[in-house]
């Protein structure tokens, strides 16, 4: 069901992709912990590439159909997942940017405090956005 | 006993001086700070202009993270109690006295301006209306308790209080939910009645699409907060 030549043009890709993806988190382009589940799947579909006859056998034991059907929905599972980590990750960093923004707010506010003993004189209002205003 | 007001402001050049000097003339024993939350037209050189006490947000945080910034200061400060008050000049600080009475002679967790109770002042519009009934109504199914004006955001805390505040605040529309939570931790709120004034200038953010995102995701956080 998969010709000799598509094989190995799979084999290679997703070699390429591995490196690709292990040399990002070589140059700290990616973190580890993200990049994790990357590789995982990646070396998975690799084992599947080299073995394509599993698939079958997989598809059969889960009791399904056929092995497209499967590797649709498993994609598809997949992809949700990952959709999901990251909805969790981005709640979190959220979260996070809020707290530093609140505390650069009073930070600002102590260090505004030791400076402004006089000298400069304050900016008028209405002086700086007079476009903006209105 | 030191007393913070909390003025989250987000574009209110209009209403802002108005603001505090109805806070400086009318409570006297309240400190306060105004937390600009990113204003894109000139609130900030205002406040630095009049030589108001204000924290700059960086970034916009949207009206729950600004108010925390405000419960963060006076969680910092040492301060017994802190009160929410709109910039837009809806809130009345000759109120505030009397909800700080409550709040001490009470030993209340929260005291919360209600205009729902004396129905005097402006008491917003109809639709409005049914919606904060609507809230009360949600609240007193899943708590048992009747708090007639959810939605209000003169708000006023004890020191327990504002260290839960500081350390957890819904992002945007917070007052139903976090009343809600109040009132599972099994803290005392008792409401007090205010007159409020129509907004003194800017917009609000209410549009209809918004309102509707408003009715769902607070209905959904009150709900979710009862089940924690």
């Amino acid at each position: 069901m998969l010709t000799t030549k598509f094989q190995i043009i799979l084999i290679v890709g997703i070699i390429l992709l591995l490196l690709f993806i292990l040399n990002m988190i070589r140059k700290r382009k990616l973190e580890l912990k993200y990049s994790l589940v990357w590789l995982i799947v990646l070396v998975f579909l690799l084992v599947i590439a080299c073995m394509p006859e599993k698939l079958q056998e997989i598809a059969t034991a889960l009791g399904i159909y056929s092995p497209v059907n499967m590797i649709f929905f498993l994609g598809f599972v997949f992809s949700l997942v990952i959709i999901f980590v990251l909805t969790v990750t981005v709640s979190r960093l959220s979260a996070r940017i809020r707290r530093l923004a609140q505390i650069v707010a009073m930070m600002n506010r102590y260090m505004g405090e030791e400076e402004s003993d006089g000298e400069s004189e304050p900016v008028k209002a209405d002086d700086r956005y007079n476009i903006e205003a209105d | 006993m030191k007393k913070l007001v909390i003025i989250p402001a987000y574009n209110e050049k209009q209403s802002i001086i108005f603001t505090v000097e109805d806070i400086k003339k009318n409570a006297p024993d309240f400190d306060y700070v105004i937390v600009n939350d990113c204003s894109t037209d000139n609130t900030m050189d205002i406040c630095r202009y009049n030589g108001y006490n204000v924290l700059n947000l960086p970034i916009n945080l949207g009206i729950g993270g600004a108010v925390q910034t405000g419960y963060l200061y006076a969680y910092n400060h040492g301060y017994d109690i802190a009160v929410q008050f709109d910039g837009d000049g809806q809130h009345k600080a000759e109120y505030l006295e009397t909800m700080a009475e409550c709040l001490v002679g009470k030993q209340l967790d929260m005291v919360i301006g209600s205009r729902f109770i004396a129905n005097k002042g402006f008491q917003s519009t109809w639709l409005r209306r049914i919606g904060i009934r609507y809230f009360t109504l949600l609240i007193k199914l899943l708590s048992g308790k009747t708090i007639t004006d959810p939605t209000s955001g003169m708000r006023m805390c004890n020191r327990k209080t504002i260290e839960m505040f500081a350390n957890e605040y819904p992002r945007d529309y917070p007052e139903p939910e976090s009343t809600m939570r109040l009132i599972r931790h099994k803290r005392k709120i008792e409401e007090v009645p205010v007159e409020m004034r129509e907004r003194q200038g800017g917009v609000s953010v209410m549009s209809p699409l918004r309102s509707i995102y408003y009715m769902v995701k607070v209905t959904l956080a009150i709900i979710i907060e009862r089940v924690r």
